[in-house]
Order: structure tokens, then sequence, then C-alpha cells
């Protein structure tokens, strides 16, 4: 049967577009003809702020991309920097390194869960997501002062030590975080609805998908393999044991049990850190790092030079962010300043591929689509 | 023999020069022979199309694409120099579907035209934007301000008299 074709407009303020976003979408009748993003409303200029600013400065401005997860945004961007100086870091500080960014994929993926399952109309995951997450903020709050925008991550290392009575309280938290995500599999795996909102909505084949260029757990979902982590490890990765979740049916489904199951793994990591974590006070490299603290709290920044320049070159660095692959591209011409800075967002990458996802479907697919490719506008619009 | 000299060995007449990009093997690419270069890289196994990074040099262009393997877990990265009066390269999204926006973005942000490109207009900034933010001669001192039109589209213009501000 014909109908009239409905221009339908969706966003830029809708709770399930996750920030943001607006969808021009053509409708015939109750099915989506075709979907247009349009980006740009969160459009900061971060790659040309970070011409502008030293590239000590310019770590808090990355803490603004994914505001969701930040430390795995410092690490990237420092990551970046190290390569290009060529500066050690000391183990205690990749440890550290590695517990904060493995914290922020469990902090990530409650929040990416628990909406996801608010905008199909289950409001209790949000609530039980947000209750765990705020245990692990104030985490965050205790090591660095912050709960979503850090500044903690250096060049040579962190910027202060894990303060008195952090451990213990992390182990309670990985001891509860335990318990909970067996009740969160209780609430929803089995829930029929969601089955029947999830599954074989959203497809995509491991080959389109590569070809789209995602990465992280929506790649994962359609059966590929990888993770940088594993396959091109970085920091402190290849001592710790851990296994990459994969699942093979390529839909919304299979997205969400990847994420779930890696919440699994982040705590089999954060364990092994915990049980490892050197005893040595050493945060930071010699040559450029923060020095320890000492009582004043002045004394901490200052130990980094206030002339900082790295050789002449550039450098790909890259990193298994909660989302995805989030790479810096940063060319030094020798002065303070980064020549140039190019941010590979997970987020943007990802979203390429919605308009040929839902193509067909009906308006409740596309949010359950969206929810799952898990994006936050902050990292699309840069 | 690492991925770079590889290309260069299967395409002698396109490649300029091997080298390296820090650790990552990195072909310099003639720029009228780059779809060339990429589908032979893509057709090595280098399947995953990282990023695409413009960078303006004051005197030339470069555009930069960053590809992985994830059969042979190798990085590869290859790089076109173009003039600065004419900045125009061909356009991968016939290989990669994600190139897309990728070029796109070069577009928006650093003015690189790539021909073939299936829609080709702003992506992050608003149509009509004056200047490419990210060339080093851009004006920094011009405020533009966006507002919407009758039909709803964005509208630019640098006269700011009429928006409502905080004085």
């Amino acid at each position: 049967m014909e109908s009239d074709e409905l221009l339908i407009n969706m966003g830029p303020v809708h709770p399930s577009t996750h920030g943001v976003l607006r969808f021009k979408l053509r409708m015939d009748g109750e099915s989506i003809r075709e979907c247009t993003p349009v980006l740009g409303h969160l459009h900061r200029g971060t790659e040309k702020i970070g011409e502008m600013k030293t590239y000590l400065q310019f770590i808090p401005y990355t803490d603004r991309l994914d505001y969701i997860s930040a430390f795995p945004n410092n690490y990237a961007f420092v990551k970046a920097v190290e390569e290009l100086a060529g500066i050690e870091v000391p183990l205690r500080a990749e440890y550290i390194r590695v517990l904060t960014m493995e914290l922020n994929r469990i902090v990530n993926h409650l929040v990416s869960i628990g909406s996801l399952l608010m905008d199909l109309g289950a409001a209790t995951m949000i609530m039980w997501g947000f209750r765990e997450r705020e245990n692990a903020l104030q985490l965050f709050e205790m090591l660095c002062g912050a709960r979503m925008t850090f500044n903690y991550i250096k060049p040579g290392g962190v910027r202060e030590d894990i303060p008195d009575g952090f451990m213990p309280k992390l182990n309670e938290f990985l001891k509860d975080m335990e318990k909970r995500i067996d009740d969160y599999e209780q609430l929803i795996n089995g829930n029929e609805i969601f089955h029947m909102r999830m599954k074989n909505i959203g497809v995509i084949s491991a080959k389109d998908a590569v070809n789209y260029g995602w990465t992280g757990p929506t790649l994962r979902g359609s059966g590929v393999d990888y993770d940088l982590r594993k396959y091109e490890p970085y920091s402190i990765y290849p001592d710790l044991d851990f296994k990459v979740c994969v699942r093979n049916e390529g839909d919304s489904f299979a997205r969400f049990i990847v994420r779930m199951d890696e919440m699994r793994e982040s705590l089999h990591i954060l364990r092994q850190v915990v049980d490892n974590m050197p005893a040595s006070k050493e945060i930071s490299s010699a040559k450029y790092g923060i020095a320890p603290m000492t009582g004043t709290p002045t004394a901490v920044s200052s130990y980094f030079p206030r002339i900082f320049t790295p050789p002449p070159g550039e450098v790909y660095s890259r990193i298994e962010a909660p989302k995805g692959e989030l790479g810096f591209y940063v060319v030094s011409d020798g002065t303070t300043k980064p020549y140039r800075v190019k941010i590979r967002s997970p987020s943007f990458c990802n979203l390429t591929a919605i308009p040929s996802l839902v193509t067909g479907l009906k308006i409740p697919d596309l949010i359950a689509a969206f929810g799952t490719i898990d994006v936050v506008l902050g990292d699309v619009d840069r | 023999m690492n991925a770079a000299e590889e290309l260069k060995n299967l395409l002698p007449g396109s490649v300029v020069s091997t080298g390296l990009q820090l650790n990552k093997p990195m072909a310099v690419i003639k720029k009228e022979e780059l779809l060339k270069a990429a589908g032979k890289a893509k057709e090595m196994g280098f399947d995953h199309l990282s990023v695409i990074t413009g960078i303006d040099y004051k005197d030339h262009f470069e555009v930069i694409y960053n590809f992985f393997s994830y059969n042979k877990k190798q990085n590869l990265a290859l790089k076109v120099n173009l003039d600065h009066d004419k900045p125009e390269v061909e356009s991968l999204t016939g290989l990669w579907n994600g190139a897309d926006w990728l070029e796109r973005e070069t577009f928006d942000l650093v003015g690189i035209k790539f021909i073939g490109h299936p829609n080709l207009v702003r992506i992050l900034l608003p149509d009509g934007w004056n200047g490419h933010p990210l060339r080093k001669d851009y004006d920094m001192n011009t405020e533009q301000f966006v507002t919407i039109g009758e039909n709803g589209d964005d509208v630019v213009s640098t006269d700011g008299t009429n928006l409502l501000r905080r004085k």
C-alpha cells in the first residue's frame, strides 16, 4: 500500500539521542525510508584549541570529549605525547592508569546499558546503574578530586598517588559489583519484551562493520575478535589475563551482551591490578613527571618542566576506549604547542553506519539500534 | 620488509618514498595515484580505515590515511602531498563506507576537496560558514553567528547585533 511521505524531525533535544543529535527522518507510513543525522550542535573546535594550548594545557580539554569516560581520553592523548617525546613511565603509574581506565569502562557500560533500557521504557536499570556508578565516582573523587572531568593522567605518570583508604573501598566495590551484574542479568537478559525489541534489530555483518570503520563493543558484537588491548597491547595489558568478549549475531542484542560480558572482564582485570600493584611510591618519571606529594599542594605541578618541547615528528596513537578505538594524531614542530591535533573519536566513526542500519525499520527500532551503538555527543562533535 | 615497502614493490610507479610514522610503516603516494594505491592496500588485507587527517603546512597540504589489517595485525599509513592552491584528492568512499564522514569532516575543517565523494558538504559546522577553521590562515577575529532561518535551515552571518545576548 502506498502512503504519503512524512518528514519527521527527531532531536536535537530528545532524551534518547543521548545529547544534542538531530535525525531528519523521511517516513513511509511507520517505517523509516531515509535517516540523516545532523551533527555539530556541540562542536567546540577542540582540535583548533589543541593548536593554541601547550601539551599540558590541552589535557583538561580531552576530558570533555567523551565525558562519561574521561580517563581513557586523558590517557590516549598522553600516550601520543609520550610516544613523541620518548618518555618512560614507572610501573606503578601504569598500574594506576589501568585501574582508572577499567573502572571507567564499567561506569561507561553502566550508563550505556542504563540509558538504553530507559529509552526502551524500563526505568529500573538506570536507577541501579547510577547507584553503582555513584560508588565508582566517589572512588574517582578520592583519587583526584573530580567526579567526571579528571585531568589526572599526565605525561610521565599520574598526578597524585592513591590515597589512604582507597584500596579497601575499591575492594568493597569489586565484591559488590560481581553480585550486581548477576542482578542485572536476572533483570534484563530473560525479559521477553527486551528480547523482542533487541533481537534481529539493526543487524550488521562483520564485513560491513569493518567497512564502516566500527570499533569496540559494536564491532565485537558482529563477530570480529578484535581488541586493541589484546592485539596491539599498550601499558601493562600484556601482563594481564583477560579474554575478548565476542558475539556473532551482529544485532542490537549481541552488542548489549558484549557490554555485559566486558564489565565482568574489567572486574577480573581490576582484581589482578589490585593484587599486583607495585609497592614503590614512584608515580611519575624522573625527568618529566610530577614529583610525589610532599605535603604542599603547590609542589605537585611545579615539577613538570614549564617549557616542554617534544622533538619534531608525528604520531598516530590509539587505545581501546570503552566505546571503541580512540586515537590522537599529534604533529609536533618542536615548539611548546602541538602543530596539529587530530582526534579519531569512536562515537563519530561508529555513528557513520546508523543510516544504513535503520533504513526500513520503525522509529522505536532506531532508538534501540542507536542505544546499542553507545555514542556521546561530546565525542561525536568535538 | 614492512607493509610500506611491500606496497612500493607492487606499485613502484605510485609510491614516491617509504618511511616510518614514528613506529608505523608509511608510504608517500603520488596524489593522482591514491585511489589505486589504497585499492592495492585493501587487497593486501588492510581492511580497516582508521582515520583521515588533513594538515595545513602553509605551503602545501598533507592528507594522511591510517590503515590497519585485522588479519595480519599490521599498521600502514599512506600520505599524499597536495598543492596549497588546489587541495584536491580522490575520494575513498567507493572502497570504505567509513571514509564518507571522515572525508566530510576533513573538507569541513581543513578544506580539502575529495573528488568523487557523493555528498561533500559540511558536517560539523553549518552550511554557509566562512573559512575552514583548521587552516593556519583562518581568521579567528571575525565572529560568526548562527540563527535559524524561515525554513528551519541554519543562517550564518557576521552581524551579531540582533541576537539576544547578555551584555
